[in-house]
């Protein structure tokens, strides 16, 4: 077999590249963060410069330094904890069981041409209904209290998931099916091994797509009723005309969207490994 | 009804045996005959390869050996039994295409262990299996390694060693070497012979390179235009040995069949920019 040696010649070559382009990867980063951080700074700054010289606009736009003097209040006096803490609960658990049943769903429905054509229409219908005109419904249903977000979040989540992983199972490529049965494979084994594997890439689009539904679900619940949560904090600052305070809890909003997307990108670099060498 | 090695009956059934196979193809309302009246057989530990036309029908015929297209008409026989009313793919059979359809989420190792997994072997059976194989191919040291690290012609190596992993009796290739390099086919292709005739197994080697199917072949059958039938048949016996890819082309019959065979195959020769220069259209054995 010495011979062969000569056909994997290619491989050294390839992996010796990999070094120099990783560096300069390294250094752009770095050049990017710069950049945002530069940029996010002129932004507060001009932000609170105009709000200095005018009441008017400080009363309407808020200044940067009273949001984080809110935030700063918020933090140690544990309400914006408490608020951020409810809404995570309230996003995650819909995140979870609204992508678990629409994924489930969507992978299922794989296995049968028959009912996925049967239920297509119904899936657009519901897919294409805007979740606040069913708020009123759900807090009747499900009552002013925790149970209500969470369906109002999982509500948000359920379609998007179930239409990613069917358009990633149909993505399977008709050759691999192919391979499969030649080796006989029955349905079963075909949709653990290939069709369930070979969808993650969409799941994932899908979760990381997600995280944001369900966080809208999950505020525009809390609009419609309740008391406590970020959304709360945000009405009711609103309402109040505490325009730093509705800052100051948008903030922690988007604290929240940023850690869960941080979780996802994890949680698929720990699923899918391979994934580092494509 | 499979007849073991050690005891052959005196007339055993060939491995694989295609009668007066017929399929064609509705397309916008017109019926477009593809396959048109195909009749072969492969012998046990013979190698045949199939050339014809671009567009003949040869990825048809292999998909419908192997039960994954039904056919309209005629008989398909493994070991002279047809394929079960599902037209399920008969076992012991080796599938290998031109894509070499590795799953990008497992490994080498994983993906050579494929069958056996779907066939419920020990997985510690299962392992060293894989492995030796794997270090058969010169792949030794890259068991661990995911495909997308590999390059073309290793990947076509992992998708062989998948192929041989069950052990197969008769393999069928679709066109496994064509996107490699000339170099890289060269090899893969003396291990590919190697293997088959070490382990007497039989294939059906579907391609359009002529030089391959007549360095790799027992017997090459030339297919004509759709709809499509056995046009020549051509035993092939060159004065090398049979896994010497490079002294099959040196032998002095080499140059004969190929320019034989590309007679057969009769493509226009407008269509190839060269003036009539009658090459006489030899007497095929059919």
């Amino acid at each position: 077999m010495s011979d062969a040696v000569t056909g994997l010649a290619p491989i050294a070559g390839k992996s010796q590249n990999a070094l120099p382009r990783d560096g300069a990867r390294l250094r752009s980063g770095a050049l990017v963060l710069l950049v945002q951080i530069v940029l996010l700074a002129a932004l507060l700054t001009v932000w609170e410069w105009q709000t200095r010289l005018s009441p008017q606009s400080a009363f309407l736009f808020g200044s940067p330094s009273a949001i984080g003097r809110f935030l700063w209040q918020g933090l140690a006096d544990g309400t914006l904890l408490r608020d951020a803490g409810v809404t995570a609960l309230e996003t995650g658990l819909g995140f979870l069981i609204g992508n678990l049943v629409g994924t489930l769903a969507g992978l299922s429905l794989w296995y049968s041409t028959f009912v996925s054509r049967v239920v297509q229409p119904f899936i657009v219908a519901i897919g294409s209904i805007p979740i606040i005109a069913l708020a009123p419904i759900i807090i009747i249903w499900f009552g002013t209290g925790l149970a209500s977000k969470v369906a109002m979040s999982t509500l948000s989540v359920v379609v998007v998931a179930l239409v990613t992983s069917y358009k990633g199972a149909l993505g399977v490529d008709p050759d691999q099916i192919n391979l499969l049965r030649t080796l006989g494979a029955r349905k079963p084994q075909i949709f653990a091994k290939l069709v369930v594997p070979s969808s993650l890439a969409d799941i994932f689009a899908g979760l990381k797509l997600t995280v944001g539904f369900a966080l809208i679900g999950a505020i525009v619940g809390e609009f419609m009723s309740s008391s406590v949560g970020l959304g709360h904090a945000i009405f009711q600052a609103g309402s109040l005309y505490a325009i730093p305070k509705v800052f100051a809890a948008l903030v922690g909003t988007i604290a929240l969207a940023l850690v869960l997307t941080f979780l996802v990108g994890r949680a698929e670099r720990m699923l899918m490994p391979w994934r580092d060498h494509l | 009804m499979s007849q073991g090695p050690l005891h052959p009956s005196p007339h055993p059934a060939p491995p694989l045996a295609v009668e007066h196979l017929a399929k064609a193809y509705r397309t916008g309302g017109r019926l477009l005959p593809v396959v048109g009246d195909l009749t072969f057989a492969l012998a046990r530990g013979e190698i045949v390869a199939i050339v014809g036309p671009s567009g003949c029908g040869k990825t048809t015929l292999l998909n419908a050996v192997c039960g994954l297209t039904p056919a309209d008409s005629g008989r398909i026989l493994w070991n002279g039994a047809p394929l079960d009313r599902r037209g399920r793919p008969p076992s012991g059979i080796g599938y290998m295409l031109q894509k070499d359809l590795l799953l990008p989420w497992r490994t080498a190792l994983d993906n050579v262990k494929l069958g056996t997994e779907l066939r419920g072997m020990p997985r510690g059976q299962a392992d060293e299996r894989a492995r030796a194989l794997l270090d058969q191919l010169g792949l030794h040291g890259f068991a661990g390694a995911y495909p997308a690290t590999l390059s073309g012609g290793m990947r076509q190596r992992v998708a062989l060693a998948r192929t041989l992993i069950n052990d197969p009796d008769v393999l069928l290739f679709d066109e496994p070497f064509a996107a490699l390099d000339f170099q890289t086919k060269l090899l893969i292709e003396a291990d590919t012979v190697r293997l088959v005739r070490d382990g007497a197994k039989s294939a059906l080697l579907i391609t359009h390179d002529i030089e391959e199917a007549v360095s790799i072949a027992d017997r090459v059958l030339v297919l004509s235009g759709r709809p499509t039938a056995v046009k020549a048949s051509y035993t092939i016996d060159l004065d090398c040995a049979p896994d010497d890819m490079i002294g099959a082309r040196e032998s002095a019959g080499f140059g004969d069949y190929v320019r034989q065979i590309w007679a057969d195959l009769d493509i226009p020769r407008s269509t190839l920019g060269c003036a009539g220069r009658g090459i006489s259209r030899a007497a095929a054995r059919s």
